[in-house]
């Protein structure tokens, strides 16, 4: 009985820990670990204003790419 | 009087120089500008996230921005990326901290039009993309300038962009490493309690299949690069460090493998994990090294022109250089460089042409003489006939001189590599041979395990030694050493491009240097002075005359004047006329109505005026006469850096033969050689003459260190197996370069020197740790004597012994 538990602790720590290592894999192929000091400078503003800027940045960066698809392909079939 | 602070730069200045506006400080106009911009913008923020900490004010700079929408510009600058948007690297000037990156990212995305805008605040480089549909590139350049910064584009090189990829690679693969290592020691806290206290199989077996789940990505991801690195080594027949660790880690884990599924003993995923690990960081902080010096030659770089400006049908057009074609009218400006050869046109002036022949004194050209690329216009509006394209121009025929050169440019064998071999092979034969004996001369030592047959027995004790002989250690025992040592210079303003100069640089036997620049501060400077009369307003007369020139000569002797007499004023001369390449001449009338005839200048123009004067000097020579009566003379030349003599004392104290190549006449370098304490020189030599004679000092079997500034000093740097180049050298120059001197100075040549002997020792020393701790514990190893704890811990101990020792190098530092 208590093998199982441990194991089953083990099992679920294991997936855990994997999900995370998921995340800061994630988080360094977007260049987020590029700049040592820039990241750890940037951990300070963290006001509500900034973290809404942070939000507008990526929507801004999606919003565009949409608009301009669409651009192209109007330009494509006039 | 008091000192206050401004409020926008935070530098603290006089009250009465500061710009006050109810209860605000400024110290400029530019400070007072950026404040009152973030103010209305709404971006005062800015101040709560700087602090305390100062910024640089805002640099006035002039209106050149038109250029940046430029044809030319676009193309060698911008590119399109895959969503269609323009897209540009800058380096960002004037950035001090965080708050300085949130301010210009803040206004670029506030910004219409752009749609990211990426610095880097470690190297103050910058991406930006944006729609070229809504701005123009030098509105955005504007916008940035506008809040107190600049903005340079550079030319993201490749190189670059590999160092970047490659980084960002090794700190993922090396993270994945070390949060492996952490949790599989986690287990093995659990294990090996275990094996003091007692374990059941099943809750072992547990820990191994977590162990294994852990090494596996570690291994096989983290890992893959020395299998790739083993893989090329054996390729070209060399066994390297690469094949020790992947080889040491595959059979460990192989073992592991077989333990975890039903065999007897302990299995060592722990040490696969540690193994790579240990050497992952070792390789990731040789990565980090080599990105900061690209990041610092790109901003060095950044400077360089890629453009000029050329007539057409009397209109001013700015090209890239690549598309200017032969018979092009090219104009160029006092104080810029020429970038392709041709013939000049229209305007005289003299030329700075150091770089290419190591000549310190202006060269005088005019219409009909031949321009060549890498020379510096000084003084004068020319106008030029191109006669060669870029490609075949001099400057470029010697960066292909240089590519050649580079490319044959052999390796020498690194210490840690030869012993790496020897090793490698030693191990694996001796594990080998444990094997051998155990199982067929029937050997049965140390430990006793239920159930183990004599076969599984031998395995174990076999794998055991390649455990124990873990080469982390050995392999960190130079990039460790190396690291520190190359961040210890590079404090001192020495930029290392690679670890592995430190052990040339330490076992260098010759250093040849250049004169021009390198020993000497290559520029002129008055060394003797005779003045017959010191009226003081003859002497005005003389300081006049002198601030109507731009001439190389006339500056240092006024600055001499400057130096040595306070009150100097500037006359009202007139009829000022430049003789090019002798001197000028003026008149000035003072108040009774007297005229004077003022001369100032070298021989040929005091002949010309039919002054007779007698004077031989070996110098470059002023005189200034007034009426025809000398009123003074002027020896001039060019000066040692006074730290020169120490560099060459030194370096014949550590056995180090020290030759001097120059391209002057036999008289000058003799003088140079003997201030210094140079005792072998070779004058009148070509840049080809340089390269060669490094050549034959290599084919003479001596490890050559070459420094020099100047493009004539390229090829021979190129050619020797270290070059030095000072921070001022020609860019061509700092590219080829393997060590730059940042701050041009000579004792930090001789730190260099004394630092990499010292990194050497250490690495020297490492290496012996390692190998004394191997011979301590293979035969312990092999005799069966090891337990798995005792095992997987020294391991640990080995590593961080060498750390230590590598440590140490920074305690002396002085």
């Amino acid at each position: 009985m208590i093998n199982d538990t441990l194991s089953m602790m083990l099992f679920v720590g294991l997936i855990i820990s994997f999900v995370i290592l998921g995340f800061f894999i994630w988080g360094a192929k977007n260049g987020q670990f590029d700049d040592s000091e820039k990241m750890m400078g940037g951990l300070l503003f963290d006001s509500e204003e900034d973290l809404n800027d942070a939000i507008k940045k990526e929507e801004k960066k999606k919003e565009i790419k949409v608009v301009k698809k669409e651009q192209k392909k109007s330009e494509s079939l006039s | 009087m008091s000192n206050v602070k401004c409020d926008h730069c935070h530098l603290v200045f006089d009250e009465s120089v500061m710009i006050n506006e109810n209860k605000l400080n400024f110290c400029c106009k530019g400070c007072q500008g950026v404040y009152h911009l973030l103010q209305d913008d709404g971006l005062d923020s800015f101040y709560d996230k700087l602090g305390n900490k100062t910024i640089s004010p805002p640099l006035e700079v002039q209106d050149d921005t038109n250029r940046f929408d430029t044809k030319s510009f676009e193309n060698t600058f911008t590119s399109i990326n895959k969503n269609g948007f323009k897209q540009i690297d800058l380096i960002i000037e004037g950035i001090h901290c965080a708050a300085c990156v949130w301010l210009n990212e803040k206004v670029l995305y506030s910004t219409d039009g752009i749609i990211s805008a990426d610095i880097n605040f470690t190297n103050n480089k910058a991406k930006i993309i944006w729609d070229e549909d809504k701005i123009k590139l030098s509105q955005i350049i504007l916008k940035i300038r506008s809040i107190g910064y600049n903005a340079y584009a550079y030319d993201a090189s490749v190189a670059d962009e590999q160092a970047a990829q490659s980084k960002r690679d090794y700190f993922i693969r090396m993270m994945v490493a070390v949060f492996a290592s952490v949790n599989v020691m986690m287990l093995g806290v659990a294990k090996y309690t275990g094996f003091f206290t007692g374990i059941e199989d099943e809750i072992k077996h547990y820990i191994h299949v977590a162990e294994f789940i852990f090494t596996t990505p570690v291994l096989f991801y983290s890992g893959w690069i020395f299998f790739k690195g083993a893989y090329f080594g054996l390729k070209n027949r060399i066994l390297n460090m690469d094949f020790l660790v992947s080889s040491g880690a595959t059979l460990t884990y192989i073992y592991s493998l077989y333990v975890m599924f039903g065999g007897k003993g302990e299995s060592y995923f722990d040490s696969v994990t540690m193994i790579i690990t240990f050497v992952l960081v070792g390789k990731y902080l040789e990565v980090i090294g080599k990105k900061s010096a690209i990041d610092t030659l790109d901003k060095i770089k950044s400077s360089i022109p890629l453009e000029a400006t050329i007539i057409e049908d009397g209109i001013k057009k700015t090209i890239a250089l690549n598309n200017i074609k032969i018979g092009n009218i090219v104009e160029i400006r006092s104080g810029e460089k020429v970038c392709i050869d041709g013939i000049i046109l229209s305007g005289e002036g003299s030329f700075d042409e150091s770089s290419l022949t190591g000549e310190s004194i202006p060269i005088f050209k005019k219409i009909g003489d031949t321009l060549f690329s890498g020379t510096i216009n000084n003084d004068a509006l020319i106008r030029y006939k191109v006669t060669k394209t870029y490609k075949d121009s001099t400057l470029n025929s010697i960066v292909t001189l240089l590519e050649d050169s580079l490319s044959s440019k052999p390796e020498i064998e690194y210490r840690a590599n030869e012993i790496s071999k020897g090793f490698t092979l030693t191990i694996l034969g001796l594990s080998l041979l444990t094997f051998i004996v155990w199982y067929f001369f029937g050997i049965d030592l140390g430990f006793d395990y239920e159930g183990v047959n004599h076969f599984e027995k031998s395995f174990i004790v076999s794998i055991s030694v390649i455990v124990i002989a873990c080469p982390c250690a050995l392999a960190l025992a130079t990039p460790i050493a190396s690291l520190i040592g190359i961040s210890q210079l590079a404090k001192k303003g020495l930029l290392f491009k690679e670890a592995k100069f430190i052990e040339i640089l330490a076992k260098a036997d010759i250093l040849v240097m250049d004169k021009t620049g390198t020993i000497t501060k290559g520029e002129l400077k008055v060394k003797k002075s005779n003045i017959l009369d010191d009226n003081i307003h003859k002497l005005n007369l003389l300081y006049s005359l002198l601030e109507a020139s731009s001439h190389p000569i006339s500056k240092s002797v006024k600055k001499y004047l400057k130096e040595e007499y306070k009150n100097l004023e500037i006359k009202n001369i007139i009829d000022v006329k430049n003789i090019q390449a002798k001197g000028m001449i003026a008149k000035y009338k003072n108040i009774d109505g007297n005229s004077f005839d003022l001369i100032g200048g070298n021989m040929e123009l005091l002949k010309q005026n039919n002054i007779n004067y007698e004077f031989n000097s070996a110098n470059s020579i002023y005189i200034f006469a007034i009426n025809k009566k000398i009123i003074a003379s002027f020896e001039l030349a060019d000066e040692i850096k006074e730290d020169a003599p120490e560099l060459i004392k030194d370096a014949f104290k550590n056995g180090l033969e020290v030759i001097m190549l120059t391209g002057d006449n036999e008289a000058v370098a003799k003088k140079i050689a003997d201030e210094v304490g140079i005792n072998k020189f070779v004058s009148n030599i070509d840049p080809i003459g340089k390269a060669n004679y490094i050549k034959k000092l290599k084919e003479e079997g001596k490890i050559v260190v070459m420094a020099g500034d100047g493009i004539n000093d390229s090829v021979a740097l190129a050619n020797a197996d270290v070059s030095v180049a000072m921070g001022n050298s020609a860019d061509i120059t700092i590219s080829v370069s393997d060590i730059v001197l940042l701050n041009n100075s000579l004792s930090s040549l001789q730190y260099a020197f004394k630092l990499s002997r010292r990194t050497y020792k250490f690495i020297k020393q490492n290496l012996l740790i390692s190998l004394v701790y191997n011979m301590v514990t293979i035969p312990l190893a092999m005799a069966g004597l090891v337990i798995p704890l005792v095992a997987a811990a020294s391991m640990s101990l080995s590593s961080l012994l060498v750390v230590a020792n590598s440590l140490r190098i920074k305690l002396k530092n002085d």
